[in-house]
């Protein structure tokens, strides 16, 4: 199985090399992509000089679907079996890479996420984070009628017919949870195994108090849009 | 000058420069339509303004001029609607050229890159 690691990245010179040593430790055969989203530091050139990965410069920044999907192109198009999105701040431990890759390698799910919370890890979200994860789990189970603990989690693995899908259409922005309400509506399976989250190694999350409510917002909507749309 | 001759002044210079951005293909024929319409309703109006008050009262609205207003923030809701679709359909496309020029921009590097490393030094 051709398998391909996505790492979306914008502004994150200081960590994106440990995070692709960090893979290749785990993984010394896997594919790595980095797409560098309009970056205005020098991640590009240190992804590059890492000398470890494709590097995809988009010209302009996209926001973290537009670059996301760059990746779904490259996996498509390069023909891999299977792709997985790791974030490039350090967030997510390549250690459990092998877990949520072997759902989607032998058949179980077209789609992992690597959730915080399937089992008791030392992650511990704050309480507004808290209060979305399950906010969005709810709307989920509401919508699909599915158990999905840790929606907003972007530590997943597809399969090449997810790829494709992805390739021709991935959310804009906060892309995570239509994006698994999309599978599903379109009749693949997702799942969920038990992954450890770091907080941050380096730099700033997008996400600010004020655009939490943007946030919130937008992707109820996009999900109530994704259930009532024809999707297949 | 009285209101009357205003009104028509004014149509007449808006359609002129409507029609003078569609000459300098500062507007696309496509989008223009709607502008053009607008100057020729604005200038009918102008030159039978009782077509209006008739038009009102026929509709039950006591105030010509409150019908002027409702239709023209009606016009202005639906284009701006419009605009957005437009700007909705951009993006998309903005977005994959985007990608696919950055997709072919590092496939031409990486070849490069492989020429010149089976290049004997």
């Amino acid at each position: 199985m051709k398998s391909l690691v996505i790492i979306p990245a914008y502004n994150e010179e200081n960590s994106i090399e440990a995070v692709l040593h960090s893979v290749k430790e785990w993984h010394p055969g896997i594919d790595i992509v980095v797409v560098n989203d309009g970056s205005k530091d020098e991640t590009g050139r240190v992804a590059r000089a890492a000398g470890l990965a494709h590097v995809i410069d988009l010209p302009v920044n996209l926001g973290i679907g537009g670059a996301v999907q760059t990746g779904y192109l490259f996996a498509y198009r390069n023909g891999y079996d299977i792709a997985i999105q790791i974030d490039a701040d350090g967030q997510h431990d390549p250690a459990d890479l092998d877990k949520i890759i072997q759902v989607v390698a032998n058949g179980e799910a077209a789609c992992c996420v690597g959730s915080r919370f399937v089992e008791e890890t030392d992650y511990t979200p704050s309480l507004l984070r808290g209060i979305g994860i399950n906010f969005f789990s709810w709307m989920i189970r509401w919508t699909i009628g599915k158990r999905i603990t840790d929606p907003t989690s972007g530590f997943r693995a597809v399969n090449r017919d997810c790829i494709e899908v992805f390739a021709n259409y991935y959310p804009d922005d906060y892309p995570e949870v239509e994006a698994v309400v999309l599978l599903e509506r379109m009749g693949f399976s997702v799942k969920e195994a038990s992954v450890q989250m770091h907080s941050r190694a380096a730099g700033k999350s997008s996400i600010t108090p004020f655009k939490s409510m943007y946030y919130m917002l937008k992707v109820s909507l996009a999900v109530i849009m994704t259930r009532i749309r024809n999707v297949s | 000058m009285n209101i009357y001759v205003l009104s028509i002044v004014f149509s007449l210079l808006f359609l002129g420069f409507v029609i003078e951005m569609i000459r300098r293909r500062q507007i696309s024929e496509r989008y223009s339509l709607l502008w053009l319409i607008l100057g020729l309703i604005m200038l009918i109006i102008s030159f039978f303004p009782k077509l209006l008050n008739s038009l009102a009262s026929a509709m039950g609205i006591i105030y010509g001029t409150s019908l002027l207003f409702f239709i023209s923030s009606l016009f202005s809701l639906v284009s701006i609607l419009h605009l957005t679709t437009v700007i909705t359909k951009l993006d998309r496309k903005t977005t994959r050229l985007t990608q696919e020029l950055a997709l072919l921009k590092s496939q031409g590097e990486e070849a490069r890159d492989d020429r010149s490393a089976d290049r004997p030094l």
